[in-house]
């Protein structure tokens, strides 16, 4: 007679990896027209299909781009490789991803990896925190010498996802509904992408090499002045002044504070 | 600061009336239109994210509407520590919420760090109840509440079980002082699958600690019934919901559906059914 963590351990292995051992089968109560294996088997596919709903909900567009048969094989694999850690599922999944760039029956769509990375940061998103919106009389008042020591905050529900594919193109063609040309350049360039949530919404916004390297070195709390100047070597020229006007008044910027303080 | 916080909203214990699940697809249009509900239930997993379009729908219901909490990942059952996580995300939306009940499972969902993610089925034998009835404890003593245990569908029984599954799980409800939610098509579904009898069941079901009743539709395609949640509540779980509400009196009850999602007046209307099963036992009663 197994004990309580030998039996849950037995069991998840059967349903996991597939392996039954010599003993589970003999702990089950056959009978009632379903032996001991096809009874394991039921739970099985519960489980499975649990993941893949949870994968389905999460990653539409890669599984428009592959269709059930790939996906449901591409959710397996995943699961019994990067097993689920949460008792909550909307967890579930998020290194679908990295899974997929290593994975050789995907290895021909060198992009999906990055539509699926895409793809999280929107689940992600979409359910992060809220956050008010930047005090525009506050920023209206900071005497102009103080501007270049001002350390912004970006908001919680924004995520940066970066691709050598066309992953937004790809992203809006399998949007349901959409009825544009599917016609795809594949190699006509990548794309820096903003996620982030306005109202209830999830919005996608490409971003210069200037604006990408001004919001990353806003998120990681560098005063305006040296942000400015990482802009400005990533895309000499830069326009300081109209990024940040766009990121206060769309939302990016939620709140800022006088680096000196 | 809690009180002053909610002062306002909607008082939240749940009336003996029936409920329906909130699911996503149903949202906006019980925001829009406010059907008349005794109350809803959400799964409290899909809510620990913080923030976003699905508490601002839960906050506009919840101010019209009392609200349970039903989780399904916390898996009291499981031979390891609580996810102690889980349970602080469960109480900051308790906090945030005040909903009228709280509920889990009486199963199993993790092994080794591995979530399962699914309601697995118990031995029931001694071992297990201490376990479950120390961990339901440890629950509500980190919640600082009562919660409700719901019986389980199941789809297999281990040969060392030495209890009936009705009488752990009055065990379970009178050692660690847990109310119960008594979920009447498992019970029906568990008969079939493990051929006893669904009224000895009821029988033996403590009626004072039964504050809530699940009904849902199950699959009956196969070699055992599958519990779906994806059709209407069958004949037979109704007659044994209207002999459960004789033996036990009228309850707050819910009408699940978690798969193939009818549109909300197919579910108001699976929940009309089970008012008048209420009515009928309130004009008993007076």
């Amino acid at each position: 007679m197994p004990s309580l963590p030998e039996l849950q351990a037995a069991f998840a292995r059967a349903v996991i990896e597939r392996d039954e051992g010599p003993l589970l089968v003999d702990w089950i109560v056959s009978g009632r027209g379903l032996d001991a294996q096809a009874r394991l088997g039921v739970y099985r596919n519960n489980v499975l299909s649990n993941y893949r709903k949870a994968m389905r909900a999460a990653y539409p567009v890669v599984f428009a781009l592959v269709g059930e048969a790939f996906f449901n094989h591409a959710c397996d694999t995943y699961a019994s490789r990067y097993p689920s850690r949460s008792g909550d599922l909307n967890d579930f999944g998020g290194e679908f991803g990295y899974f997929l760039a290593g994975w050789p029956p995907a290895a021909q769509l060198a992009y999906l990896s990055d539509v699926a990375r895409l793809e999280w940061a929107v689940e992600r998103v979409f359910h992060a925190v809220d956050a008010a919106a930047l005090d525009l009389h506050a920023l209206a008042l900071v005497p102009q010498e103080e501007l270049p020591n001002l350390r912004f905050e970006l908001h919680p529900a924004s995520r940066i996802v970066c691709s050598p594919y066309p992953i937004l193109r790809i992203w809006q063609v399998n949007q349901p509904g959409f009825a544009g040309s599917q016609a795809m350049e594949l190699h006509a360039g990548g794309d820096t992408l903003l996620v982030i949530r306005r109202g209830a919404t999830v919005e996608l916004e490409r971003l210069s090499a200037g604006e990408l390297s001004l919001l990353q070195a806003l998120a990681t709390d560098c005063p305006l002045a040296r942000a400015h100047a990482q802009a400005l070597e990533a895309e000499p020229g830069v326009d300081l002044t109209a990024l940040l006007q766009h990121h206060v008044l769309s939302g990016t910027l939620v709140a800022f504070r006088n680096g000196r303080q | 600061m809690r009180e002053a916080e909610h002062a306002g909203r909607n008082p939240g214990a749940i009336p003996i009336r029936t409920g329906i699940g909130l699911r996503t697809p149903h949202c906006r249009e019980i925001v829009e239109s406010r059907p008349d509900i005794g109350w809803v239930e959400v799964h409290s997993e899909n809510y620990f994210c913080e923030g976003g379009q699905p508490h601002r729908f839960l906050e506009l219901v919840r101010a019209d509407c009392p609200l349970s909490l039903h989780g399904v990942g916390l898996g009291p059952g499981s031979a390891e520590p609580l996810d102690l996580d889980h349970l602080r995300k469960l109480g900051r939306l308790i906090d945030r919420y005040q909903p009228g009940l709280v509920s889990e499972h009486l199963c199993w969902s993790a092994a080794g760090g591995r979530h399962l993610n699914d309601l697995l089925p118990l031995p029931y034998t001694e071992e297990a109840l201490a376990h479950v009835c120390d961990r339901i404890e440890e629950t509500q003593r980190f919640l600082g509440r009562q919660i409700l245990i719901e019986n389980v569908s199941s789809y297999l029984q281990f040969r060392h079980s030495t209890i009936p599954e009705w009488e752990f799980l009055a065990e379970v409800s009178h050692r660690s002082a847990c109310a119960l939610l008594l979920d009447v098509n498992n019970i029906y579904v568990n008969s079939v699958n493990h051929g006893f009898d669904p009224r000895a069941y009821l029988a033996s079901v403590p009626a004072a600690a039964v504050q809530e009743i699940h009904l849902a539709g199950f699959d009956a395609t196969g070699a055992c019934i599958i519990d779906t949640h994806g059709t209407r509540v069958a004949d037979e779980v109704w007659a044994l919901y209207r002999e459960a509400i004789a033996r036990l009196g009228p309850r707050p009850t819910l009408i699940e559906w978690d798969t193939d999602i009818p549109a909300l007046e197919v579910l108001l209307a699976e929940a009309s059914k089970a008012a008048q099963v209420l009515e009928e036992a309130h004009a008993v009663a007076a």
